[in-house]
């Protein structure tokens, strides 16, 4: 059922443009995510040029090699995948069944619950660089990553099994039968 | 037969859930450029101290200017400066020192470059070994001067697993011989607590800058500005930010 609605969702250049696309960008966020303030002192500088942020933009990219451990980058990568999946199949489900009666709050709720878990795993991968050990210390609560036998990286993990959950069901709701209910 | 009616999909739905995860990492940036930072007051005792330093600006002009009593490799007079904070226990400040070591026989040789390093152990993350690991490479700074820091230094991240796996009461004392400092007055030093203020120092400004996790350095150009590196970032990501800021001059 997986194999066929995916070759039926993503052998259709729209949906695998929207894929690659979202795969892209929620990747591109994660990795450049720590280099904003970086990124926006270039931005806002006279003095640098277009070509040299590009430049700068594009040598970040390897920060996945060395600012992430090897899980981190795998279950990042991953969730990347697995949203710009969901986007894809979610787009071709709404246009394709606009008319099928059902109620999609479980899909959006654990597609964001995953994206969001997600990010919050690669804060604790890089010793607090990025978002969970601030926000933990905002609600005093940052002794919590000692606790945690993965040192935060369970929230990634959680992101990916609340992806592979939404795309379940989006999957699902694809190949329901067109009926009645009555 | 009646057919049920049901409610149509909100078309909106998943828009509307992206605009959300987006609004949430929005949220998160801003508090993690806004709050309290949460690294420890390292005081000898292994209880996390949550929200004890100044409150952070962000500005990575508050680094604090590099003098004397820094320790630098390369010519301290070299243009570009890159001041990094850094926690002996963090596996992705171990991973920079060797991109940092790459940059410095690059950049070093020709006295573009001096790397100036400072403690930034994070106590909730390393108890206990991330501090006394920082204390251990200034009382090996004051007896064997800077040089013998940063054989300290390289040496530990070298031998080191981190994460606060090290076995400090073997390794430190390793090191120590190896670099052949006085293990007695190395012991004296180690124990006294003198540089626990130093540390502390070294912390606030790295908080004050906008530290938030480790490796958290700043580059200082020729002509004063300061670009913030958060993270392990590569080598071509820091030659793209030393090219910039000659350029900058």
């Amino acid at each position: 059922m997986y194999f066929k609605t995916l070759r039926q969702v993503l052998f259709q250049p729209f949906y695998l443009g929207l894929f690659l696309v979202v795969s892209f960008l929620v990747l591109s966020i994660a990795i450049l995510l720590p280099s904003f303030g970086l990124l926006q002192i270039l931005w806002q500088s006279s003095s640098v040029s277009l070509l040299e942020i590009s430049s700068v933009v594009i040598s970040l990219y390897g920060s996945l090699v060395t600012n992430f451990t090897v899980f981190s980058a795998s279950y990042m990568v991953a969730i990347s995948l697995l949203f710009g999946l969901q986007i894809a199949l979610f787009t071709y489900y709404v246009k394709q069944l606009r008319s099928q009666t059902t109620n999609l709050t479980g899909v959006g709720a654990s597609s964001v619950g995953g994206l969001v878990s997600g990010f919050f795993g690669i804060g604790c991968a890089t010793c607090g660089t990025l978002l969970l050990t601030p926000f933990l210390a905002l609600v005093g609560a940052a002794a919590l990553l000692t606790w945690l036998p993965f040192g935060g990286e369970e929230f990634g993990l959680l992101g990916v099994a609340l992806l592979l959950y939404a795309n379940h069901i989006i999957v699902k709701k694809i190949n329901a039968p067109l009926v009645c209910q009555t | 037969m009646e057919e049920k009616t049901q409610k149509q999909p909100n078309p909106y739905l998943i828009p509307a859930a992206i605009v959300l995860a987006g609004l949430s990492v929005a949220a998160a940036l801003y508090f993690s450029s806004s709050a309290p930072a949460q690294t420890a007051a390292n005081t000898g005792d292994a209880k996390p101290a949550v929200a004890q330093q100044p409150q952070a600006t962000g500005s990575t002009d508050a680094v604090r200017p590099v003098d004397e009593t820094d320790h630098i490799k390369g010519d301290p007079n070299a243009p570009i400066k890159i001041v990094e904070y850094s926690d002996f226990e963090c596996p992705f400040c171990k991973r920079f020192h060797v991109t940092m070591n790459e940059v410095m026989d690059k950049y070093g040789e020709s006295g573009e470059v001096a790397w100036v390093y400072r403690q930034f152990p994070l106590e909730q993350l390393h108890p206990v070994k991330a501090q006394a690991e920082a204390v251990a490479s200034e009382c090996a700074a004051e007896l064997g001067g800077n040089d013998a820091f940063w054989q300290f230094a390289d040496r530990f991240f070298e031998l080191t697993p981190s994460n606060n796996r090290t076995e400090i009461e073997t390794v430190i004392p390793q090191i120590v011989r190896e670099i052949g400092l006085d293990e007695t007055a190395f012991n004296a030093c180690f124990t006294s607590g003198k540089y626990d203020d130093h540390i502390e120092a070294d912390i606030a400004n790295a908080v004050e800058t906008g530290g938030r996790g480790t490796p958290w350095s700043i580059l200082i150009g020729p002509d004063g500005t300061t670009y913030p590196i958060n993270g392990a970032q590569p080598l071509a990501a820091v030659e793209q930010i030393i090219s910039i800021a000659k350029d900058g001059q």
